[in-house]
């Protein structure tokens, strides 16, 4: 068969003693980095390209996508440990994740991620080797109408992040949205709400927001009345997932998997999604939603699932058409053209080691990856013990560092200063994080994309409902609105009688 | 127990302010047609949403009933928020290394429980850690000393 | 405004410095090259390319500082106030040019704040179509773009980007008004312009070689001189009728005003030894490009670019009334 000889070649790269060196200090070097807080995928690949650079292409490679899965896996912890997620995906991770740190089930909480992680892996990379060219197809049926519809879904599915006032987790939604459409406009090349600074003319940064409206905010809360309180550091429970653990997060992770997998593919915010929709989902799912927010351990599985899923099939439109489908993919088409290597639908056949090469060493990385973890949890967990008022100082070093070094921006530090004092500011007044995220990531993108269908559609609206891709997706969201709006409602009127919380 | 809810009340008007702000800004630039639309739709009609939703969230907490909203980390604020900021401000000026120091020493002042002489080692080790594995290791672009110590410069 | 303030105050600062800080044995530390631009994107590549390469003859590391932001003018501009010693340096491209009309309150002026080093090289652009787009042939092409003017849609990667240049000269010289759908980037517009959403777009060679090789996208001509090594059989636009049409994303290498003639003139040195090494021709070559010859890697001819290219871009940007703030 085609597919086992070229497996079999991608392996045989792969397993180079060579490229599995690089794999295991690529996936070594992106944990411990995506591991300081404040620092995520996309800041480590950032930091580390040029170390790259005098490899051979598809060591290169292979490492770099090393980096890229260690990051997310460094991210993780961090966003469980100290909620301070790195980049979006992960930010669905810090609800419940940090929640069960606080609870003392940090180590579950790790573990749980780094199992749910490396199944998707897995699943996704042989997707990957299987389906690469007919998913491509699929994803290029995506028009400005299809995203703006998968857009919708997505913000609908943000109010199950809430687990408070769904208005108050709309008016965050809202708000993320016209933060992340500060910036230059693209069609006219106006300034939108910048204060006259040149320097936020590309928008504010996805990381100094994440940063301060997470982490710093939690920092400052735990500031309140200076007696290091919270769990952290005193009780750390068990390190290892219980049976009924372990049972409580198959399924989660199945259909994160699935959800992570089918969204990956698409350029854009298609991998952001996942992580949200599999949380949503699982929500929505669960015979105890009122434990989400709470430390679910459906809320870690899924969500870590689809994340990492997502970013092993977001290298499907990289591979197959040479388009990078997010920002640390387009890093890695850097990569390759600096290497002589140009990507683009002919890379599989004219380059099958290097095309297979990389396929192989995404489940190798993937595997090096538990294997290095799994021992490591214990390690992380200990970081607990680190006394607060000692760890933070730590933390805000690496934070600056880390927001600096996207850009060599220094207003990206001063929107981390303003984006703490907001999200503390909201979480004094129960206000949650999450549903700003998601609003920040998809407002851009929502309105391009409304903008372009209207045009392209000669300003008529009915785009929408007669391209099938389009019209499937906004049936859908209103089936998500009707199915999170009527139990709520229901819940309401519950309330009113028992009177409780 | 307050009769109000004064946080939603606050959240409510928080968002009304941001809404107003927005719109506000956002009058100020085109808003053109359906068929193109100007840079000022999508973020007034956002605006006008967030502004309703304030209404509305201020509204409920007259039926809610209240919750404390406790005390403020007013110390915190001051220097963890100064930390970056002021990271910011130096680390072109100053450098790499004598920036971050400061900025980490900054940052140990929001809290109360460590010692002066603690707080420095911890920059110390901080620093020094930072600069080996980011500096050295991984050749960030990073000016260790700036042009505004002139002995060290370059 | 704040940031003025302070660029006033670092630019009084580094003159200060400049005068005081170049010294015999030139350069005796590490040099910073800004590339104004995120990493990993074409213009970066260039910058490292060629900074690997001039460092060897310079005999100190050039490292390399993405300042990306705001089309480039964030990272020009720190240049543009950085100490005049001949350590920091700014790789940039075609939008030196017209960020000049493009953007009506730069923190510095392009003519003044810079002095030379040399051009490092010029990519060109092609013309293309999704590939099921009915023309064969640029006279054809132009015909039906005349015909359907208002139903053809062509995309670009933002306001002031080379492919909006290029769209904007082609425009006028169909004379037809087509719809134009802006995107964030070349890498989305392409793949739109894959999925046969959007009807044409101009985008560099280097994007698009492996696309019309594969035959997913439809090429009708190279907006270069003469035709490129990479496709022989595709027409320049003066052949295909577009005479004026030329544009190519030209990279030069920059060093903030007042830095002393003898640092750029062995920087220039450097670049031209560079330019001539057989690796990075041949890795130019892979990117649809060829670097530029030794006459123009020189601080006169880079100067000369920049007035003509200022000049050139002008009256387009203004005629179009398209600006970037």
């Amino acid at each position: 068969m085609d597919l086992l000889s070229n497996l079999g070649l991608g392996f045989a790269t792969a397993a180079s003693p060579e490229n599995l060196l690089f794999c295991l200090i690529g996936v070594i070097l992106g944990t411990l980095i995506g591991v300081l807080p404040g620092i995520g995928a996309t800041a480590t690949i950032a930091m580390l390209l040029p170390i790259t650079f005098q490899l051979e292409p598809v060591s290169s490679l292979i490492m770099l996508a090393g980096i890229y899965y260690g990051a997310q896996y460094g991210g993780s912890t961090t966003a469980i440990l100290i909620n301070m997620p790195g980049e979006s995906s992960s930010a669905v991770t810090a609800i419940d994740g940090y929640q069960m740190a606080r609870k003392g089930k940090a180590g579950t909480a790790l573990a749980v991620a780094a199992l749910g992680s490396f199944f998707a892996g897995t699943v996704a990379t042989l997707l990957v080797a299987i389906f690469a060219p007919p998913l491509t197809v699929i994803a290029l049926k995506f028009g400005a109408a299809e995203y703006f519809s998968l857009m919708l879904l997505g913000l609908v599915s943000a109010i199950a992040l809430a687990h408070g006032s769904i208005l108050k987790a709309l008016a965050m939604v809202v708000l993320g949205l016209l933060l992340g459409v500060v910036g230059t406009d693209i069609y006219t090349g106006t300034q939108r709400f910048t204060f006259g600074i040149t320097a936020y003319a590309d928008g504010l940064s996805f990381v100094a927001l994440a940063v301060g409206v997470f982490g710093i905010a939690e920092i400052l809360r735990n500031l309140e009345g200076e007696q290091d309180r919270t769990v952290l550091g005193t009780k750390l429970g068990a390190l290892w997932p219980s049976r009924a653990d372990l049972k409580a997060m198959i399924a989660p992770m199945l259909r994160g998997t699935a959800l992570g997998s089918a969204l990956g593919i698409l350029p854009g915010g298609g991998a952001v999604l996942a992580a949200f929709a599999s949380y949503t989902v699982e929500k929505r799912l669960s015979k105890t939603p009122e434990a989400f927010g709470k430390g679910a351990i459906a809320g870690v599985a899924g969500p870590e699932s689809a994340n990492n899923a997502g970013a092993q099939t977001s290298f499907i439109p990289l591979l197959t058409l040479g388009i990078p489908a997010n920002p640390v993919m387009a890093l890695m088409v850097g990569a390759m053209i600096i290497q002589g290597i140009v990507p683009g639908p002919n890379v599989a056949t004219d380059q099958p080691a290097l095309f297979w090469g990389i396929i192989a060493s995404m489940w190798i990385g993937n595997l090096m990856l538990i294997v290095l973890n799994l021992p490591l949890i214990g390690l992380w967990v200990k970081l607990l013990k680190v006394p607060y008022h000692v760890l933070f100082p730590i933390i805000m070093a690496f934070c600056s560092i880390g927001v600096y070094s996207v850009n060599s921006n220094v207003y990206d530090l001063y929107a981390v200063a303003a984006f703490g004092l907001l999200g503390y500011v909201l979480l004094k007044l129960r206000c949650e994080p999450a549903p700003l995220l998601l609003g920040f990531v998809l407002g851009p993108l929502l309105e391009e994309n409304l903008r372009r269908a209207m045009i392209l559609g000669r300003g008529d609206p009915s785009v929408f409902l007669t391209r099938p891709i389009s019209a499937g997706l906004l049936v859908l969201t209103l089936l998500v609105l009707v199915v999170v709006l009527l139990p709520s409602v229901n819940k309401k009127r519950a309330e009113v009688f028992s009177e409780s919380d | 127990m307050d009769r109000i809810n004064k946080a939603d009340f606050t959240a409510g008007l928080l968002f009304i302010l941001f809404g107003l702000c927005f719109g506000a800004s956002a009058l100020g630039l085109e808003m053109g047609t359906t068929l193109r639309m100007g840079p000022g739709y999508f973020p007034m009609v956002l605006a006008v949403v967030l502004t309703g939703l304030g209404l509305a969230i201020s509204a409920t907490a007259f039926r809610t009933g209240g919750e404390a909203v406790g005390t403020y980390a007013w110390r915190g604020m001051v220097f963890i928020l100064g930390a970056p900021v002021f990271f910011g401000l130096t680390v072109r000026g100053l450098g790499f290394v004598p920036s971050l120091f400061l900025t980490t020493l900054i940052a140990a002042l929001a809290g109360l429980k460590l010692k002066p002489l603690y707080a420095v080692g911890l920059a110390v080790a901080v620093t020094l850690f930072c600069t080996l594995v980011f500096s050295v290791a991984l050749g960030l672009p990073f000016r260790r000393f700036g042009p505004w110590l002139p002995i060290m410069g370059g | 405004m704040a940031l003025s303030l302070k660029i006033a105050a670092l630019a009084a600062a580094a003159a200060f410095a400049a005068s005081t800080a170049f010294a015999e044995g030139y350069p005796d530390r590490s040099i910073t090259m800004v590339v104004p631009f995120s990493a990993g994107g074409p213009t970066d590549t260039v910058g490292r390319l060629i900074a690997e390469k001039m460092s060897a003859d310079l005999g100190q590391q050039i490292i390399v500082e993405n300042v990306g932001g705001a089309g480039g003018t964030l990272g020009a501009g720190q240049v543009a106030a950085a100490e005049a010693d001949g350590y920091t340096i700014l790789l940039h491209h075609i939008g030196m040019a017209t960020s000049a009309t493009l953007y009506r309150s730069l923190a510095y002026k392009p003519l003044e704040a810079f002095e030379y080093v040399g051009l490092v090289t010029e990519v060109p652009m092609t013309l293309v179509a999704r590939k099921d787009f009915e023309p064969t042939d640029m006279a054809s092409m132009v015909a039906y773009v005349k015909e359907n003017a208002d139903t053809i849609t062509m995309a670009n990667a933002g306001i002031g980007a080379a492919s909006h240049l290029c769209g904007m000269l082609f425009m006028q010289a169909v004379e037809a008004p087509i719809v134009t759908v802006p995107y964030k980037g070349t890498g989305p517009a392409m793949t739109e312009l894959l999925g046969g959403q959007i009807d044409i777009m101009c985008d560099q060679s280097t994007n698009t070689a492996e696309q019309i090789k594969g035959g997913t996208i439809k090429a009708y001509a190279v907006t270069s001189p003469a035709r490129l090594d990479i496709f022989p059989d595709l027409p320049t636009v003066a052949e295909a009728g577009l005479p004026g049409m030329e544009v190519s994303i030209w990279h030069g290498i920059y060093t903030p005003k007042g830095t002393p003639a003898e640092a750029n003139d062995r920087l220039s040195a450097a670049l031209q030894k560079a330019l001539a090494d057989p690796e990075i021709v041949a890795k130019f070559a892979e990117l649809g490009t060829a670097p530029s010859a030794a006459a123009d890697a020189t601080p006169a001819a880079l100067k000369a670019k920049l007035e003509a290219e200022i000049a050139r871009w002008k009256p387009v940007i203004e005629t179009a009334g398209v600006y970037a703030d």
